[in-house]
């Protein structure tokens, strides 16, 4: 079987998806835009943002909210986490880009031992209102270093959510609200989706004004509850991006794209596929999962990181939680580090190997587990 | 520094006795840079700290009957008795927390500033950390930070010689850490950090520069009297007993005791006064409940 995903009938998006609309980066920085507009405590912290490198997220920011505002930081990845903690701990909503996936390594001790834990550590009394912006998975053929998935060990750290966007109306929805909470958000940006397009709908003043009550210091307990109440109604819910019968894809991020492309070509065939978008991998909507999963029977988990400890063992053990006895399979990255150049697809899944899960998945005539790598399929049954 | 040495030792014993659980790092010996520091600074000035912190914290105002209690681990502690002994905090005295992995304190103290600045603010930012602190790629990273935006931070180096058994001499290049700061820009003192008055005086001095927007340094020669934590004695593996009582020799209170004049009469008398607050710390801390496991899923993420 190997490889032979990459050999079918071609339904994969090109590389430069020709859709119309904003790139998907242009939709972040309208997010940080309006955001920075409404909210003047928003500070923004990154290597080379008031220039905007290098994808343009943050392109034109210094010139509109100054330098003050917009700061660009030296390559010190441990003290700009850390020094944009310390500012959220009083109250300045600080956003920290990280370009690519490696590096967040090196802000990764202040990341998760001290936003994730502070306000629990504290009981309660500080709050670290922090948005860290990462790259995610494979582009450009920057190989084994700058493209990975992080999205399992994120997912799995207490006081920290995950933020997932898979177009760019979502990448602009979800950062306007993560620059509302008042704890840390990691904004997990899948670098394929940079060269997407997709339309775009600003917040208008009204959402802007319901926004801003959201808002609230990282100290006292006053007005806990409040925020407590306004935090829980705006929790982003996964969304079903297109109905189906046959079988579910559950994904995120750039596998959303994927997963349509391959319902499309599906469709031709006659199989229904729906489509969820999780939107956020934690806290995860389990309950968006499991009813779909009700109405299908059969759920492929999509993901980017490797099946061993990946995120779509974490994705199956929720559709077997919230819908016991649907047939689940697993699509993931091949457990290498990504290869140089083009060969970098040979790794991460591809509309095709969805298109090939999915059918092995609805031809499986017995409840099981199925196990399924890119270019590298296997199915075990639950005897 | 009477009440910080009395705290100290109380906790101590009630860990020997297993009342408390976990570890305990006490500071007995290096009082006088907790003391020193906290006297120059105003109530509106931020701290933070590192796994020996519970003299920072007293020397900042936090009330010794819920430090107790968070040592204890009991609900009425000052985080609910979920962060213990080396993970303290009380925003209300502007003791932003004390912080267990080494270093890892140290560039919250450049956010905080810039926070400050940002608030148009002229509070500074105090973050200790030791000689095994020194050795953190971050700590150069945060200075340069707060140096290129002349932020209000306050980088205190409590030199007590070891890195748990690691004379720092050992592990440490170049002339040490002030040479360190200076090399960045930084304002930067090596004082006596068995004399208060020395180490509260230098700093002032610091402190005004860093209120203009010039970060400092502050180094402080001490030295723990007790070993790095219980399982550690006080000589015998990596510290003679003769090194030991020549620095027991130089013990902050009877130095600050000789320099403030004070007779016999006077110190038993100060010497009881903190023992009888903190006898009723150790009673507030034992009467406290053990958070409940409601009150321990709290404060996670969101509304959870």
């Amino acid at each position: 079987m190997r490889g032979s995903f990459f050999e079918g009938e071609g339904v994969a998006l090109s590389r430069e998806a020709a859709q119309s609309g904003v790139l998907f980066p242009e939709a972040i920085r309208c997010a940080l835009e309006d955001g920075m507009a409404q909210d003047e405590s928003i500070v923004l912290l990154g290597q080379d943002i008031a220039a905007g490198f290098p994808f343009g997220a943050t392109r034109d920011l210094a010139g509109v909210f100054g330098e003050e505002r917009v700061r660009d930081t030296p390559i010190s990845e441990a003290a700009s986490m850390g020094c944009g903690i310390g500012a959220a701990m009083m109250g300045v909503r600080t956003v920290v880009e990280v370009d690519f996936a490696g590096f967040l390594l090196l802000g990764l001790d202040q990341l998760v031992n001290n936003a994730a834990k502070l306000r629990y550590m504290s009981g309660g009394q500080l709050r670290v209102p922090l948005v860290v912006r990462v790259g995610q998975g494979p582009f450009g053929a920057f190989a084994a270093q700058h493209s990975q998935a992080q999205h399992a060990w994120l997912a799995s750290v207490p006081g920290l959510a995950l933020c997932v966007p898979s177009d760019a109306q979502d990448a602009y929805t979800l950062m306007r609200w993560a620059l509302r909470q008042n704890d840390p958000v990691v904004f997990a940006e899948d670098m394929r989706s940079y060269r997407t397009k997709g339309a775009l709908v600003r917040e208008g003043a009204e959402a802007s004004e319901a926004a801003a009550e959201g808002e609230a210091a990282a100290e006292g307990e006053g007005s806990a509850e409040g925020e407590a109440a306004a935090e829980a109604e705006d929790l982003p819910r996964a969304r079903v991006v297109r109905p189906g019968r046959d079988a579910t894809v559950v994904c995120f991020g750039f596998g959303t794209l994927l997963a349509l492309s391959a319902a499309d070509e599906l469709a031709t065939h006659g199989i229904e596929l729906e489509v969820v978008d999780l939107r956020l991998l934690s806290p995860l909507d389990e309950h968006t999962i499991g009813e779909s999963a009700r109405h299908t029977g059969r759920v492929l988990c999509l993901g980017e990181d490797p099946l061993l400890g990946g995120i779509t063992a974490m994705l199956a053990a929720a559709v077997d939680h919230t819908a016991h006895g649907t047939l689940i399979a697993r699509l993931g990255a091949r457990h290498w580090p990504t290869p140089f150049g083009s060969s970098e697809e040979l790794v991460y899944p591809s509309a095709d190997s969805v298109v090939a899960a999915v059918r092995r998945l609805i031809e499986w005539p017995n409840a099981g587990q199925a196990e399924i790598t890119n270019g590298d399929f296997q199915m075990a049954s639950m005897q | 520094m009477a009440l910080i040495r009395n705290f100290e030792e109380a906790a101590y014993r009630a860990y020997e006795r297993n009342e408390l659980e976990g570890t305990i790092h006490a500071s007995i010996g290096q009082e006088g840079v907790a003391v020193g520091v906290a006297a120059a600074l105003r109530d509106s000035d931020k701290m933070l700290s590192h796994h020996r912190g519970h003299g920072h914290a007293l020397a900042k105002g936090v009330n010794p009957k819920r430090l107790m209690a968070e040592l204890f681990g009991r609900a009425d502690g000052v985080c609910g008795g979920k962060g213990g002994s080396m993970h303290v905090a009380d925003v209300k005295c502007g003791f932003l927390g004390s912080l267990a992995v080494v270093g890892s304190s140290i560039p919250l103290a450049v956010g905080v500033a810039l926070a400050a600045r940002r608030a148009q603010e002229d509070t500074v930012c105090v973050v200790f950390f030791g000689d095994g602190g020194v050795n953190q790629g971050v700590l150069y990273e945060a200075m340069n930070l707060a140096a290129i935006w002349k932020l209000g931070v306050v980088f205190v180096c409590e030199n007590n010689a070891y890195a748990i058994t690691t004379p720092a001499k050992k592990v440490t290049a170049g002339e040490g850490v002030q040479t360190r700061a200076q090399a960045f820009g930084l304002s930067a003192l090596r004082v006596d950090g068995q004399d208060v008055e020395e180490v509260a005086g230098a700093t002032r001095t610091l402190v005004a520069e860093a209120r203009a927007g010039q970060p400092a340094l502050l180094e402080c020669l001490t030295y723990r009297f007790l070993g790095h934590s219980r399982s550690d004695p006080p000589h015998g593996r990596y510290r003679t007993r003769e090194e030991v009582e020549r620095w027991q020799g130089r013990d902050p209170l009877v130095v600050l005791a000789h320099e403030a004049g004070l007779d016999a009469e006077e110190c038993v008398r100060l010497d009881a006064q903190a023992q009888a607050e903190v006898h009723e710390a150790i009673e507030f801390a034992r009467a406290s409940p053990r958070p409940t496991a409601e009150e321990l899923a709290k404060d996670v993420w969101g509304d959870v």
